[in-house]
C-alpha cells in the first residue's frame, strides 16, 4: 500500500506492508513511527468496526518501509487500514494501486493532514493516483498531472477506488485589496524606496519614531509586488501546506506577508522542532518577511537569518537528519531610532543616553545590516497633509512600474541577486558614473559591500527609469537610501 | 606612565583662573603637560549634535586653535570630541576635563583622542581620584572646571535644558564671557544657544565675530589676519537656498519647490557629496558649513 511521509517540504515515498498471520491476536506497527503513527492502531481498529468491516482476529504486523526513515503524523491511518482490509480481502486489491494519505476518525471518516500538496507531488512522480480526503480536494487540485481520488469515509472504498475528482483551476486574484498605497499620505521617500526595493528584490529597513507609519507602509509592500508565477505558487504553497496553514490565498497568487513577533525564537524564525517544521522565514518564501522592532529580536534569531538571505534556502541539521526549506524572501524591517523611540522627532525630546542609542543600534549586527540594501528614515506626516483629500498613487500604478522593471531585469539574463562581476556588467558604468560611485563611496565611507549595495540600488532605479545603463543620476539617488549603520 | 601630575590650590602651577569658580577643586589630577593649563577658549556643545553643530564645533575650534588659542572641552561624544579633534588637527594644545578619573577612557569613543592629548599634545585633568568610574552626578561638577579654566565659553549647539546649558551658567557664575552660535528657530537642539544669545551672549555668526570676541577677552593679542569668507555666497540652487533657511525633509522640499521627488533626492545627494548639505539624524537635510 503506497503512502508517503514529509521530510522538509517534500514527501518521500513510504510503502505500508501488512502481514496478517495466524497466532496470538496482536497489532504492531514497526518502522520508526512517532507516537502519532503508533496511535493509528486504536483509530484504525475503531474506524474499521464503525464502517462494518471486521478487524482480523490474528497476528497483524504493519511495516513502514523503508524502515530506517523516521515517520511522523497521522497520514498513515488510511493506508494502514486499507492494507489490512486488502490483506483480509474486504476491499478489492485495486485500492492498493493508489497513494493513500489521510487521518481516520473513529467513525471511519477520512480527514486531511498537513502537507497534502507535497504528498500529491510525490504521487505524481510515482505516477499513481492519490487517495485523499474530499475536504482537501482544492489543495491537491493545485498540482497538475496528479489524479486525486476523493474519499469521505472508509466505508465508501468497499467497492474499489472512487472516480477521479478534481476542482478547476483557481482564479488568479487581482492584487490584494484593502491595503493600498493611495491611503498613505505623504511619505514620498518611503514609497519611492519601497518601489525600488520591489523592483530590485532588495532588503529594506525603515527607521522612525513610533506611530509614523512604518508598519502601515510595510503592509502595503506585497500589494506592489508582481503576482506569484505558477512555479512560485507551488513552491510557496508546499511550505504552507507542510506547516498546516491555509493555502487558499497563495493559490490565488497572493504573495505571503509574514510578521513574526519580536519574541520569536530561532526555531520559530528559521524552522526546527520535532518533527521539523518550517519557520517564518520559509513561510515567507517568495513573499515578504516583515520584522517590526528589529533590535528587539534575539540576536541569535537574527543571525540565523543570514544563511537564507545569502542562499535563498535553509538547511537544518538535526540528530535525525537534515532538512532543507526554501526561504527566498524580501526582508522588510522597521525599528525606532533609539530605545525611547523619539530621537530626532521634532515633537518630543529623546531621553536616551548616547551610549544606549549606540548599544541599541549595534544589536542588529553588521552581517545582517550588510544584507539590507536600503535604509531610510520615516517621519511623522504633518496633520495638515493628513486631512487633505488624497491624491496619492494607487498600488496598482506602482505595481505596473515594478512589473515592467522586473521584466527589464529578467531580459538582461543575469541572475536576479547580483554581485561581483555580474553586477558590474549589469550596471555598465561609464567614466562619469564611475566617478560618481567613487565620490559617494568616499563621502559615506562605504565598505566593499556598501559599494555593492549602492550599485544594486542604482541598478533597480535604472530599471524603473527604463535605462540600460546605470547613470550618474541613479547613483546619486541610490546614495540617499543609507541613513545609518 | 606619560606624565601624571597632581596640583593643589596652594601649589605653584595650579591654574590661577580656576580659583574664581565657586568651590575650586581641592586637587587637580592630570596627565600630559601641566604647563598647558593656560587660559583658553572652552568649546562645548550637545552630545547628540546635528551635523550643523558638529561642523560649527570643528570649524570654530579649529580656527581658534590656528590662532594659537588653547581649546578646552569635556571629551564627550559629539561637539566636545569634534572640538578636541579640530584643535589637534590644527596642531594647537587642547585640554580635556573629565567627569571620571583622568586616566579613564570615557566615553570609549574618545579613547584615541584622549591618548593623543595625554601624550603631551595637551592635558587631561579631573578633580576625581585616579581610576574613578564615570558616575552621573560628576559631570555637572566637571562643567564648572571647564568654565573655570577658560577665558570664554563658546557654545556651539545646546538644547534646553541640557548639560551644555549648565556649563554656560557656570561660566556666568565665574564671570566668564559666553559666546553662542545661533541655530535654527525651528530646531529644538538649538534652543539653548538661541536663548543664550537673547540673554546677552555674544553671537558668533562668522569667523570675524569669533576673532573679535576672542580679542575682546584678551585671548588674541593681535588681530588674526586670516578670514575665511564667513557666509556662503547666495547661490542659484533653490534646493540649497531652501535648506539654508531651514532643514527640511526631501518630501517637504519636493512639495515646497514643486519638484519631483527623485530629482530632489539626486540634488540632495550631490549637495551632500560636495559637503554643502548633510543628513540630520531626524531624516531632514540641512545646511553644512563649507570648509
Amino acid at each position: 500500500m503506497p503512502s508517503s511521509t514529509i521530510a522538509g517540504v517534500h514527501a518521500v515515498p513510504v510503502d505500508v506492508e501488512v502481514d496478517v498471520a495466524s497466532g496470538l491476536p496482536s497489532f504492531a506497527i514497526v518502522g520508526l513511527g512517532d507516537t502519532a503513527v503508533l496511535e493509528a492502531r486504536d483509530r484504525v481498529r475503531s474506524a474499521l468496526r464503525a464502517c462494518g468491516f471486521d478487524f482480523p482476529n490474528a497476528h497483524v504486523t504493519v511495516n513502514l518501509a523503508p524502515a530506517p526513515v523516521r515517520k511522523h503524523g497521522t497520514g498513515f491511518d488510511l493506508p494502514i487500514a486499507l492494507g489490512i482490509l486488502a490483506a483480509t480481502g474486504q476491499v478489492p486489491a485495486a485500492v492498493c494501486c493508489a497513494v493513500a494519505v489521510g487521518e481516520l476518525g473513529l467513525d471511519g471518516g477520512v480527514r486531511p493532514v498537513a502537507g497534502l500538496l507535497a504528498h500529491a507531488m510525490a504521487a505524481r512522480s510515482r505516477d499513481l493516483p492519490l487517495l485523499v480526503s474530499a475536504d482537501a480536494l482544492s489543495e491537491v487540485s493545485a498540482v497538475s498531472g496528479v489524479s486525486p481520488r476523493p474519499v469521505t469515509s472508509l466505508g465508501t472504498l468497499r467497492h474499489g477506488l472512487p472516480a477521479e475528482g478534481r476542482l478547476g483551476p483557481v482564479e488568479h486574484a487581482a492584487p490584494p485589496t484593502g491595503a493600498d498605497f493611495a491611503e498613505v499620505h505623504g511619505q514620498g521617500v518611503a514609497k519611492r524606496a519601497l518601489e525600488i526595493a520591489a523592483a530590485g528584490g532588495l532588503g529594506l529597513l525603515m527607521i522612525g519614531p513610533p506611530g509614523t507609519g512604518k508598519t502601515m507602509l510595510a503592509r502595503r509592500f506585497p500589494g506592489i509586488l508582481p503576482p506569484l508565477t505558477e512555479s512560485e505558487i507551488l513552491e510557496t504553497a508546499a511550505v504552507h501546506s507542510v506547516a498546516g496553514l491555509d493555502i487558499e490565498g497563495i493559490l490565488r497568487g497572493v504573495r505571503p506577508f509574514r510578521t513574526p513577533h519580536h519574541t520569536a525564537t530561532t526555531a520559530g524564525l528559521v524552522g526546527g522542532g520535532t518533527p521539523p517544521r518550517p519557520g517564518e522565514a520559509s513561510l515567507a518564501h517568495n513573499g515578504v518577511l516583515f520584522l517590526d522592532e528589529l533590535p528587539e529580536f534575539s540576536p541569535a534569531a537574527l543571525q540565523a537569518l543570514r544563511q537564507p538571505l545569502e542562499d535563498g534556502h535553509l538547511t537544518l541539521v538535526r540528530a535525525e537528519g537534515r532538512v532543507r526549506y526554501p526561504a527566498r524572501f524580501a526582508l522588510v524591517a522597521a525599528m525606532n531610532p533609539c530605545p525611547c523611540g523619539f530621537l530626532g522627532d521634532p515633537g518630543r525630546a529623546c531621553t536616551c543616553p548616547a551610549a544606549a542609542i549606540e548599544r541599541y543600534r549595534t544589536r542588529i549586527g553588521g552581517p545582517l545590516i550588510d544584507r539590507i540594501d536600503i535604509t531610510l528614515r520615516v517621519d511623522r506626516v504633518a496633520p495638515s497633509s493628513l486631512l487633505r483629500v488624497p491624491v496619492e498613487e494607487s498600488s496598482r500604478c506602482v505595481r505596473e512600474r515594478v512589473i515592467a522593471a522586473r521584466e527589464r531585469c529578467a531580459g538582461r539574463g543575469l541572475p536576479a541577486s547580483l554581485s561581483g562581476t555580474s553586477l558590474l556588467a549589469a550596471c555598465a558604468l561609464g567614466e562619469g558614473e564611475r566617478k560618481a560611485v567613487e565620490a559617494a563611496a568616499r563621502r559615506h565611507r562605504l565598505s566593499g559591500r556598501g559599494v555593492t549595495r549602492l550599485l544594486r540600488v542604482g541598478r533597480a532605479i535604472a530599471d524603473l527609469a527604463d535605462s540600460d545603463r546605470v547613470q550618474t543620476d541613479h547613483v546619486l539617488e541610490a546614495s540617499c537610501y543609507r541613513v545609518m549603520v | 606612565m606619560n606624565g601624571r601630575f597632581t596640583l593643589r590650590p596652594e601649589e605653584v602651577g595650579y591654574p590661577e583662573q580656576l580659583l574664581s569658580v565657586p568651590r575650586p577643586p581641592k586637587v587637580l589630577n592630570g596627565m600630559g603637560d601641566p604647563a598647558l593649563l593656560v587660559r583658553g577658549l572652552a568649546v562645548i556643545g550637545s552630545r547628540k549634535a546635528s551635523p550643523y553643530g558638529l561642523e560649527c564645533a570643528a570649524r570654530f575650534a579649529g580656527l581658534a586653535a590656528q590662532w594659537g588659542v588653547t581649546i578646552i572641552s569635556g571629551a564627550a561624544m559629539g561637539c566636545d570630541l569634534a572640538a578636541h579633534s579640530a584643535a589637534l588637527a590644527a596642531g594647537a594644545p587642547t585640554v580635556a576635563v573629565l567627569g571620571c578619573g583622568a586616566d579613564v577612557d570615557y566615553p570609549r569613543r574618545a579613547a584615541a583622542v584622549l591618548a593623543e592629548v595625554r601624550s603631551g599634545r595637551g592635558a587631561v585633568v579631573s578633580e576625581l581620584d585616579w581610576g574613578a568610574p564615570p558616575l552621573p552626578g560628576q559631570f555637572p561638577a566637571r562643567n564648572r572646571i571647564i568654565a573655570g579654566l577658560s577665558a570664554a565659553v563658546l557654545v556651539v549647539e545646546a538644547a534646553l535644558p541640557s548639560g551644555t546649558f549648565s556649563t554656560a551658567d557656570h561660566a556666568l557664575d565665574a564671570g566668564r564671557d559666553v559666546f553662542a552660535v545661533p541655530g535654527s528657530v525651528f530646531y529644538a537642539g538649538s534652543a539653548g544657544c538661541n536663548r543664550l544669545i537673547r540673554q546677552g551672549a555674544q553671537p558668533i555668526t562668522c569667523d570675524e565675530d569669533l576673532r573679535d570676541s576672542l580679542a575682546g577677552v584678551g585671548l588674541l593679542t593681535r588681530a588674526a589676519t586670516e578670514a575665511c569668507g564667513g557666509h556662503a555666497e547666495p547661490g542659484s540652487d533653490p534646493v540649497l537656498e531652501a535648506l539654508r533657511a531651514t532643514p527640511m525633509s526631501p518630501d517637504a522640499i519636493a512639495h515646497a519647490l514643486m519638484l519631483d521627488l527623485p530629482s530632489v533626492l539626486r540634488r540632495l545627494a550631490a549637495l551632500e557629496q560636495s559637503g554643502e548639505a548633510a543628513l540630520y539624524p531626524d531624516g531632514r537635510y540641512g545646511p553644512c558649513a563649507r570648509h
